[in-house]
């Protein structure tokens, strides 16, 4: 548990001290932004502002935030040899993922909280679903943990940042985009299925219309622990090799 | 404080360290001398909790390497062979991070304490990336000491800094030693002999010699060697001349003199300067020829015990 503390402690403050995690900020407040003021202005003479437009938003612009945020993690103490070191303090291997894990988790959670500012604008113009935002924001709360998982896992298995964005990437593209291939099967329980395995099949139907459903909250809750148990396996190996 | 009985690692089909034992007494500096790919590292690697050995035991400050792993892993400090760093956090960050990880509480006096030994005091708002090579060396033991460990085990702590760095290290690997068990691994053989009470030489995985340094020089040199250089005389001659000498065993022409290889355990230096002054040839040089580590390995491995 104290281990767990320190590493996460750590975890923030590298967040905080580094510039890439303040861009990445700006960029998040910035497009969020942008994205929020168009549904206000379209929807102003058709229909009531969505409160969930952010957090949709965000599960598609997670597959490529979520990376950034987790690829230096594990690859750069492998490649600085920070990972030997870590390996013989009296912490288990893991305290470390987790408290890796939960510094971002906790980071990407203050760029959530951030964007907060926009409900505050409905709530002071309009007479906003207040239901309907807490639970899209909780559904996007839980996705960017997965995420960020799914980030950690690939940053434990290479000593290069950028590859492990690249990988990372990649593989929440396909779970996010996995649904299409449910389209195209003609066997409508297959396609049932494959969309329960998506990041999205859990998302849009439910959290983004104000439905918090505990299979859901099951899928991300066991997507994490599923990664990061993979993860801490991973960085175990480490004790083995040559 | 360190109890090795037939530690074993073998990485596949490769046997990286091949049954070795020994022990080290509190407050004893030993050092593990061995040329690279002899297993120091995975030796020191086992010991501190980094890999499971394959077989053997191992016990540090009084716990076994393997079923109280974190135990040992508190009572260790360790600095590997590339000094590890974050290079966005600053030295006082840096070193107080590893004393909270290895469980040091109200750790603040004990870390500015270390910044002054190490003599860092200046730099203890910069950030690492900015500090020299030397620097981060002394960053590193200062990590491997901040939480008072009963052990502390350094790989090859003097590999790639300048000359004046390295006599700092080596002092203060010395000052550790009063306090602390220290297990230090080198491929240089006068460091060995300068820093510690005790050496253990590896080869190939297994220890092939080990004793205080002094009595170490004496075993692996059993058969000293000069270099003489001869005027006033032809090549021919002076090869008659020297090999009249008691106590030569062979001499092979080398450049412009010869190498004498003598027989073990006599200095001859005398008896060879009196027979070439009174033959009416002048002596040049003579000097004894220094083995390298390559040498004794070759001597040791190749000679049946």
């Amino acid at each position: 548990m104290r281990g767990t503390w320190i590493i996460f402690r750590r975890e923030i403050g590298q967040y905080l001290v580094s510039p890439v995690a303040y861009l990445i900020a700006a960029a998040f407040l910035f497009l969020t932004g942008f994205l929020f003021n168009n549904d206000l202005v379209t929807s102003v003479t058709v229909r009531a502002a969505s409160p969930a437009v952010v957090p949709a938003f965000l599960s598609f612009a997670l597959v490529f935030f979520a990376p950034v945020l987790t690829m230096r993690m594990l690859a750069e103490e492998r490649r600085e040899g920070t990972l030997e070191l870590l390996l013989t303090a009296p912490v288990r291997d893991s305290d470390i993922v987790v408290g890796k894990f939960l510094g971002a988790w906790f980071y990407y959670s203050l760029l959530l909280a951030l964007t907060l500012v926009y409900q505050v604008i409905l709530v002071a113009i309009t007479q906003p679903d207040l239901g309907h935002a807490i639970s899209a924001y909780i559904g996007i709360w839980l996705y960017g943990g997965a995420t960020l998982a799914v980030g950690l896992f690939f940053s434990a298995i290479t000593e290069n940042q950028i590859v492990a964005a690249f990988l990372s990437t990649a593989a929440l593209l396909v779970l996010y985009l996995g649904g299409l291939a449910g389209q195209i099967v003609a066997n409508v329980e297959l396609a049932r299925v494959i969309n329960q395995l998506t990041l999205q099949g859990h998302f849009v139907s439910s959290f983004a219309y104000g439905l918090v459903r505990a299979e859901d909250v099951a899928y991300y809750a066991g997507l994490i622990v599923i990664m990061l148990h993979i993860t801490m396996r991973v960085v175990e190996s480490h004790r083995w090799r040559a | 404080m360190i109890e090795v009985s037939n530690l074993t690692k073998v990485f596949g089909t490769h046997l990286a360290v091949d049954s070795i034992s020994f022990e080290a007494r509190p407050g004893e500096v030993v050092g593990i001398l061995g040329p690279n790919g002899a297993g120091k590292t995975t030796t020191m690697r086992m010991l501190t909790g980094f890999m499971p050995p394959t077989s053997g035991e191992a016990k540090v400050a009084g716990f076994d390497i393997f079923r109280d792993s974190l135990e040992v892993r508190r009572h260790v400090g360790y600095l590997p062979e590339t000094v590890p760093v974050y290079p966005d956090m600053t030295v006082y960050g840096y070193i107080k991070f590893w004393a909270e990880l290895r469980g040091m509480r109200r750790a603040r006096r004990r870390v500015e304490e270390v910044i002054e030994q190490v003599g860092l005091q200046d730099r203890r708002r910069s950030l690492i990336r900015n500090l020299s090579k030397g620097m981060r060396q002394r960053l590193g033991l200062a990590q491997a000491i901040v939480h008072n460990p009963d052990v502390i085990i350094l790989d090859e702590p003097t590999i790639g800094i300048d000359p004046q760095q390295v006599i700092e290290v080596r002092e203060s690997v010395r000052a550790l030693g009063e306090n602390h068990t220290v297990l230090f691994s080198t491929h240089i053989l006068s460091e060995a002999e300068q820093v510690c009470d005790r050496v253990l030489i590896i080869h190939q995985g297994r220890i092939v010699a080990e004793g205080a340094p002094a009595n170490l020089r004496s075993k692996l040199q059993p058969h000293p060697r000069l270099y003489v250089v001869i005027g006033g005389t032809t090549p021919e001659n002076a090869l008659q001349l020297l090999r009249q000498i008691d106590g030569v065993e062979s001499v092979i022409p080398q450049g412009e003199g010869f190498i004498l290889q003598t027989q073990t355990g006599q200095d001859i230096r005398a008896a060879v300067s009196a027979h070439v002054t009174h033959s009416g040839c002048q002596l040049l040089e003579l000097r004894p020829v220094a083995m390298t580590l390559e040498d004794i390995f070759l001597d040791i491995v190749g000679r049946p015990h």
